[in-house]
């Protein structure tokens, strides 16, 4: 096969073989790539030593990371979200389970249930958490008048301007709109589990609590694990719904490390100062690359044991 | 199984409706703020600024919706919304279709690697920051006046995932087809075109209803790119504007019917296409 070929014979072949053919079609998918993530992926480090407010940048060494050493607002927004992640998992994960298990038993109208709990997340969190805003307001919000009414308060709560209520309104928010999402991963991993093998659990009389321990947690733990790091990583990165509930307020308290570096470059009350941004952001991204390696390493370590 | 059982002990039986119970009320949750939205959409702006726990209005009113789109811009809102979910969809289904079929069917010198580096970026992500060199980008190229710029970012940043769907989808397609219109005569691009595609509908489905959703749905990007460009503006952020705006407080009434015009589609898209959005979900997540 090895036989000297001239150049318009190989190119011949390429043009028979579909190579240029390929070369193209895969040409608008390569071209976004390198466009839309690889380029800002790059562009990141290139003023991190430089204060750049948008138009001129000033080299000033390593001034932005003593800044951020030195940045309680940005560290505080770190706890912050580790606060709203740990405390978002906490119920979402549990609660999008059970539903899961509970759909999953051919109860009269799952199919209905299962798409009423999923229709969130089909919604913009930007406008979802606008409608929560509206629900929260402290005067005419509908959930103050409900509890009003039933007289669980006497004074209205205000749900998004108050520090140390703020952070579950945003939680109450952020299950609202993802428990859905979870719900049907987590039944596709159920699905998985054969009828059989609950058939003869029954027949040697376990309940349904004690068949869900034995059988479908254990049995699920592989599909768990790609859920749980998919809910870590989706919570450390959630801001959206956060800048257009709260922005941030009142004074940082639900300040998350996204939502503190949207309002560095693109805040309106400053001026953009974009090079110290880009060192929080891989600060941010580093933050959550260790998270992440950390759960990985934890839930490798669990399947040892187990 | 369960409806072979005629007899049921008292105590499944009450364990049972509540459960019922339990799922019946987290379904009224769920749905609250969604018709909470869409009733107060017709009530008057002083009654919803007066609140209360009425969720009917006392006298329906559509003049919110005539305001919202005469007076506050909604018509070119939704006008601007359908384009870029259109432009994102058409686009997505056109680049991953080629994209995934050319990494299925295709050998070539770099392609695990090429492959490797769609898939690490779709976990790269470091939040609003890459939308700044974008958008400069934008403006030397004089793309950040059009909708253009927000359909091809929009695209770019959900493709990998679809490539994903399709490339795992054509392994289930022989490769004898492919041989079969080989030998009928058929170039590398026919064969995608007349053979695959149609045999993609099911992907293309769910891709072309995941896309749609995403650009629909886009909300900080587009905010962005049309900072002071109030025409280019989508419906998520045309109506968020209006809170932050000066008269946002009082203009509930105008908020209230363009968030409803901003959820009503999507909502009626996807009860009509329920099963193509879990699968889909289900395929590009757990699978992957």
């Amino acid at each position: 096969m090895k036989e000297k070929l001239s150049f318009a014979e190989r190119l011949k072949r390429a043009g028979s073989r579909g190579d240029f053919a390929s070369v193209l079609m895969l040409l608008p998918a390569v071209f976004l790539l390198a466009v839309i993530s690889i380029y800002p992926f790059c562009w990141l480090f290139r003023y991190i030593f430089y204060d750049y407010n948008g138009f001129t940048a000033y080299y000033i060494g390593f001034k932005n990371f003593t800044r951020m050493f030195q940045d309680a607002i940005f560290w505080r927004s770190v706890l912050h979200t580790f606060e709203y992640a740990v405390m978002k998992l906490v119920i979402i994960i549990p609660l999008s389970l059970l539903l899961a298990v509970l759909l999953n038993q051919k109860i009269k109208g799952s199919g209905i249930f299962r798409g009423i709990y999923f229709m969130p997340t089909v919604i913009s969190s930007a406008v979802y958490s606008l409608i929560f805003g509206f629900i929260f307001a402290v005067y005419n919000g509908v959930l103050n008048a409900y509890l009003q009414k039933l007289g669980m308060i006497h004074s209205p709560i205000d749900w998004l301007g108050s520090a140390s209520i703020v952070m579950i309104s945003i939680i109450i928010v952020a299950v609202w709109g993802g428990f859905g999402n979870y719900m049907i991963l987590f039944m596709s991993g159920l699905s998985s589990i054969s009828e059989e093998i609950y058939e003869s659990c029954k027949m040697d009389g376990a309940n349904g609590v004690q068949s869900f321990f034995y059988i479908t947690l254990p049995m699920l733990s592989p599909v768990l694990k790609v859920i749980l790091m998919l809910a870590i990583t989706t919570a450390l990165k959630d801001y959206e719904s956060i800048l257009v509930l709260t922005n941030g307020g009142p004074n940082s308290r639900s300040e998350v490390m996204f939502t503190y570096i949207y309002k560095l470059i693109f805040g309106s009350q400053t001026t953009p100062q974009i090079g110290y941004a880009t060192v929080l952001s891989i600060m941010a991204a580093l933050i959550i690359g260790v998270i992440t390696a950390v759960y990985m390493y934890l839930a490798r370590k669990l399947d040892d044991v187990v | 199984m369960e409806k072979t059982h005629t007899v049921y002990s008292k105590k499944t039986k009450a364990m049972r409706s509540l459960l019922f119970l339990l799922l019946l009320v987290i379904s009224l949750i769920t749905l609250y703020p969604v018709i909470y939205i869409i009733l107060g959409s017709f009530k008057a702006n002083n009654e919803l600024l007066l609140g209360g726990t009425d969720i009917l209005p006392k006298t329906f009113i559509f003049d919110n919706y005539k305001q919202a789109w005469q007076k506050a811009n909604f018509a070119v809102y939704t006008v601007n919304s359908l384009m870029i979910s259109l432009g994102v969809m058409g686009l997505s289904i056109l680049t991953t279709t080629m994209a995934g079929y050319v990494f299925a069917r295709k050998k070539f010198k770099g392609k695990e690697l090429l492959y490797s580096i769609f898939v690490a970026f779709m976990f790269v992500n470091v939040g609003s920051v890459s939308l700044r060199p974008l958008f400069e980008l934008a403006v030397k190229v004089k793309m950040n006046t059009s909708l253009l710029s927000i359909i091809l970012i929009s695209t770019g940043m959900g493709q990998a995932t679809y490539i994903f769907l399709v490339r795992g989808f054509m392994n289930t397609i022989s490769k004898e087809l492919d041989e079969a219109a080989k030998l009928d005569g058929c170039t590398f691009f026919q064969i995608y075109y007349k053979i695959i595609l149609p045999l993609l509908k099911p992907v293309i489905a769910t891709i072309g209803l995941l896309s749609f959703r995403t650009g629909w749905n886009e909300y900080i990007m587009p905010l962005v790119f049309t900072m002071s460009n109030d025409k280019l503006r989508p419906l998520t952020v045309g109506v968020v504007m209006l809170k932050n705006s000066g008269d946002g407080t009082a203009a509930w009434n105008l908020m209230f019917a363009g968030s409803t015009i901003s959820i009503i589609p999507i909502i009626v898209i996807y009860m009509c296409t329920s099963r193509y959005f879990m699968s889909g979900l289900t395929a590009g997540a757990v699978k992957g």
